[in-house]
């Protein structure tokens, strides 16, 4: 306990020193204002906003990352509230009671318990972080390559699971994702593999390329075919504050949803993302009246909300304890650590101790600076969503190309964002989601790296998976959850949960 | 070039084809997976206990095209969605203005032919006219003004205060201001004319705003 809080206070030491605040607040500034335009989630904001960071040393760059990570969350449940087009898949929850509530004229206290709920999940997350960190990094040791196989077999099992729509298309994904990031040069034999003979393909597929074109550019090919009807709330945005009453309907929401948000944003294979839905589902379940969810109840926004932010954030636990980004955004962190010369995994915590737990502070500033400046800045978001979508798409078409050129200064990357670009439009097209094919890009590479070393270790025999005991059990609950998903009744009941 | 390319929305028909989605993807995944075998079939295998450069690529484009071919066959025997409805509008001047965006900002040569690097000055404004036609409610002078707004706010921003190295205008422009200009200096006379530019485009368009959809530019630049 006392090691605990003295890494805290070594970190809050990091964290609020004036450069750092400065920069965790222009991180959530810009990621909001970023964040909050219809159609923009964290990964295309992140994506874009990468290139801003480069100029900074590692920490004040991870921090301000996590400040536009924690500022792009916000912005989507903002747009999601006001605007009802939820930016991605964890405010789609918050769109249904949060956008009723805009209509009612209590747009402002939605956005204000949302704030609020957001800031208390951060806080108990930061505190799961600072908690969990140290002994998973002490985990991270008993496991060997076998285990790390077996481990991200399981998560990419739980992105199957856990996608929406047909279980076959998101297996596909998945293998899509893995057979992409084979592309390049093997780094076993040097051999290359799949590349066309394009020079700029020899160091495979640049994962925020393939991010950007799947969720930025695609997403406003997407948006284009909807003629535009965005009913931005034409009605007062209220008083900010949840009065009493607010509050008593909505602190039991916040904190169960915080604990759900909590533990299953450990879970590898984005389980951050049923957070909301679980806690909206539980909220609606245990209410004494359910009629009254769908038509602005507090609960139905207190709870996601909450579940959402403490996902969000205690999803960076799998990356910074084992070094396995858990979703599409910690890939992207993966992405800015190595621009910046660190290799996340356990060593971080013991090499680099000021920048672990300088990060995990930030975290907690991040969530105080969200409540600070967003709720004064309300009015200027809704203005920024009146903006019309023919304006905003150039706006942001630019903002990308820029982005992505600055990563590593080659016009290959910007083509290559529009031919990833209609591919995703493809695939939306065809009844595929794109999230899963990102998770397995995202850990194809390592797994190979896995699998191969597990297979030299083992004298190419398969039967290691299994005589290893934690791999054993890994691969257990993986095929649990497959077999699961798969049962018919089961399947009736999480098509359920998705439509709602 | 307003006309609208709708996609084939193929009418409910009771042929054998049941879920028309099903099949555009099974087949989609097939044709993925033979080029990836196609593509590594010189490559190695190797063995479990030493793998080979090609053994996974191999084992997961085979998983591919079994997946394809299951979704090829639910879509004959079980009724699923149509292929929804496409447009080539959009795709079409978005893969544009980014074509035209990575092509310009730093020049570009095929063989004898080559673009000369022309910066954000021009690339910017270029993907934002170019792919704001992707939706046919574009209207050219709101175009232009979003475009000379923007483009310099972006290289005063990326250019000259986060120091990116990202090319902002063409070298040849430096020939136009006094010789003792330092680059930044430069950049930022660039930029106070673009916004200028912005400006004027918006006053002396002001009155038309109901007229005609394309209004036409009058700073003489685009």
């Amino acid at each position: 306990m006392g090691d605990l809080f003295s890494n805290l206070s070594l970190g809050f030491g990091v964290a609020l020193s004036l450069q750092n605040l400065g920069l965790a607040f222009l991180g959530c500034l810009v990621g909001t204002l970023i964040g909050v335009l219809p159609g923009v989630g964290p990964i295309a904001t992140i994506a874009m906003l990468l290139p801003i960071t480069f100029g900074l040393d590692p920490t004040g760059a991870l921090i301000m990352l996590a400040g536009i990570y924690y500022g792009a969350q916000y912005g989507g449940s903002t747009t999601a509230i006001l605007v009802n087009i939820p930016g991605e898949a964890t405010s789609v929850v918050t769109a249904l009671d949060g956008h009723e509530m805009a209509k009612q004229g209590r747009a402002g206290v939605a956005l204000g318990i949302a704030a609020i709920g957001s800031f208390f999940a951060g806080t108990v997350a930061t505190l799961v972080i600072a908690a969990l960190g140290a002994p998973l990094t002490g985990l991270a040791l008993v496991f060997g390559p076998t285990e790390y196989f077996s481990l991200m077999v399981m998560g990419l099992v739980f992105a199957v699971v856990l996608a929406r729509g047909s279980i076959l298309k998101a297996i596909a994904m998945i293998l899509v994702g893995v057979l992409l990031s084979t592309v390049g040069t093997d780094l076993e034999t040097g051999e290359e593999r799949m590349t066309f003979g394009l020079p700029f393909l020899a160091d495979g597929i640049d994962f925020a390329v393939l991010a950007m074109g799947i969720f930025g550019i695609a997403e406003i090919m997407r948006n284009l075919d909807h003629t535009e009807h965005r009913d931005v709330v034409r009605q007062a945005i209220g008083r900010l504050l949840p009065n009493r009453d607010d509050f008593r309907q909505s602190y039991k929401p916040v904190l169960r949803g915080t604990f759900i948000g909590a533990i299953l944003g450990i879970l590898p294979g984005n389980g951050a993302v049923l957070g909301p839905f679980a806690s909206y589902t539980l909220e609606k379940k245990i209410a004494k009246d359910p009629r009254r969810f769908g038509r602005g109840a507090i609960e139905g926004v207190a709870g996601p909300e909450s579940a959402n932010n403490a996902g969000a954030q205690t999803s960076f636990i799998p990356l910074l304890t084992l070094g396995i980004p858990p979703n599409a955004v910690m890939a992207l962190m993966v992405g800015a650590m190595t621009i910046h010369g660190i290799i996340p995994g356990p060593q971080v915590m013991t090499k680099n101790p000021t920048l672990f737990w300088g990060m995990i502070a930030s975290m907690w500033v991040g969530n105080l600076m969200l409540l600070v400046i967003n709720l004064p800045m309300v009015g200027m978001w809704v203005r920024l969503l009146k903006v019309p979508y023919r304006l905003l798409f150039p706006a942001i078409l630019m903002f990308c190309c820029i982005g992505i050129y600055s990563i590593n200064s080659l016009p290959t990357d910007v083509m290559f964002i529009g031919l990833f670009g209609f591919v995703g439009y493809a695939l939306i097209k065809f009844g595929f989601e794109p999230a899963p094919m990102l998770l397995g890009f995202v850990l194809g590479k390592l797994m190979e790296e896995n699998l191969r070393r597990a297979l030299i270790i083992s004298r190419g025999s398969l039967e290691t998976f299994i005589d290893h005991p934690i791999s054993a059990g890994l691969l257990a609950v993986a095929a649990i959850l497959l077999v699961i998903a798969l049962l018919p009744s089961i399947r009736k009941g999480r098509d359920e949960v998705f439509t709602e | 070039m307003s006309a609208l390319h709708e996609g084939s929305e193929p009418p409910r028909h009771r042929g054998p084809v049941r879920a028309p989605q099903s099949l555009a993807g099974g087949l989609l995944l097939v044709a993925l997976a033979a080029l990836a075998l196609f593509l590594t079939r010189d490559l190695d295998q190797g063995t479990l206990n030493a793998m080979g450069p090609a053994m996974l690529p191999r084992w997961l484009a085979i998983g591919v095209g079994l997946s394809g071919l299951a979704l090829l066959t639910a879509a004959f025997l079980k009724d699923g969605d149509l292929l929804e409805r496409w447009s080539l509008r959009g795709p079409v001047f978005v893969i544009g203005a980014i074509l035209a965006f990575a092509l310009t900002i730093r020049g570009y040569s095929f063989g004898t032919f080559a673009i000369p690097g022309l910066g954000l000055l021009v690339a910017g404004p270029l993907a934002i006219i170019l792919g704001g036609f992707a939706t046919p409610e574009a209207r050219l002078r709101d175009l232009v003004i979003l475009a000379l707004s923007l483009t310099p706010f972006c290289m005063v921003l990326f250019g000259d205060l986060l120091n990116l190295p990202i090319p902002v205008f063409p070298q040849a422009i430096t020939g136009l201001f006094p010789a003792d200009w330092s680059q930044k200096a430069v950049l930022r006379a660039c930029a106070a004319l673009m916004a200028a530019g912005a400006v004027v485009v918006y006053l002396a368009t002001r009155n038309r705003r109901p007229g005609p959809v394309d209004v036409a530019d009058h700073s003489g630049r685009i």
